[in-house]
């Protein structure tokens, strides 16, 4: 878990497309905003658009409320062998997550104003969810969607 | 609880009162839209609140988190909450983080939200 969080947490920013700084709460809606900018450009259904802009959302909201600080980063992955892709890197250096197995599990919530549905719920719009966290280090989600067939 | 401004301009139709939302839905937005209904029901005494989420492109856990608690704080006060509108993405991504828009009569547009209103 340490070597994937430290190789995700230092992942070059220039490798993508868009970054938003999370610093304050107006940032949460400019990366959806972003996210589904680049979704569309990517060809995705108004349904998919709409998902990856969600689950976004939750990311860039867990950042600031948790760690206040981080980075929401964003790239069109046009040579997947599966079809494009939008991926997302949510990262923070904020206080960790001690149970990642414990958050992915729906009501939980340290939160008050939370239904503890977020992180279940992004792993459920998304095909792809991955987390790398350690407590006092920071926590990396890094989400996938494909390009649906129609 | 005062407010300076209100954040989503509301209409008066009866003793009910709509709500078109047609700005993105942010945290503080949202937020801020709570407290201007709470006022707002207080003080016209409306027996319902209708909102209209058509032009809603985003409701995430937080969005709905806070508009469950509003109908719940307006159900205290002895009115009712009407959500109408919603669009399909919005109701598939909704329907696929497994969340319920507790507290709410649903509607599918208009017409039927103000029937829901002034049913028994």
């Amino acid at each position: 878990m340490d070597g994937k969080l430290r190789e995700l947490l230092d992942i070059s920013e220039n490798d993508f497309d868009v970054v938003v700084r999370i610093t304050r709460e107006e940032d949460i809606a400019i990366a959806r905003q972003m996210a589904k900018q680049l979704a569309q450009e990517l060809g995705f259904s108004l349904a998919d658009v709409t998902k990856v802009a969600t689950a976004v959302s939750e990311l860039a909201r867990n950042i600031y409320r948790y760690a206040q600080t981080g980075k929401i980063m964003i790239r069109k992955r046009l040579e997947e062998s599966g079809g494009p892709a939008i991926q997302v890197v949510a990262a923070d250096r904020g206080p960790g997550i001690d149970n990642v197995d414990r958050v992915l599990a729906r009501g939980y919530t340290t939160h008050e104003r939370s239904l503890g549905i977020g992180l279940p719920g992004v792993r459920r719009l998304m095909d792809f969810c991955e987390i790398a966290s350690k407590v006092g280090t920071g926590t990396v989600v890094r989400v996938e969607k494909r390009r649906r067939k129609f | 609880m005062a407010f300076k401004e209100k954040v989503v301009p509301t209409i008066r139709i009866g003793d009910s009162l709509l709500v078109p939302i047609q700005i993105d839905l942010d945290d503080k937005t949202v937020e801020q839209l709570q407290a201007q209904l709470l006022e707002e029901i207080r003080e016209h005494r409306v027996r319902a609140v209708i909102l209209d989420v058509r032009m809603v492109e985003v409701i995430d856990s937080y969005i709905s988190y806070t508009l469950s608690e509003t109908a719940a704080m307006a159900h205290l006060m002895g009115c009712r909450t009407v959500i109408c509108g919603i669009q399909p993405p919005v109701a598939l991504t909704l329907a696929q983080m497994g969340i319920e828009l507790q507290g709410f009569l649903v509607a599918r547009d208009l017409e039927h939200a103000m029937g829901l209103v002034y049913s028994p």
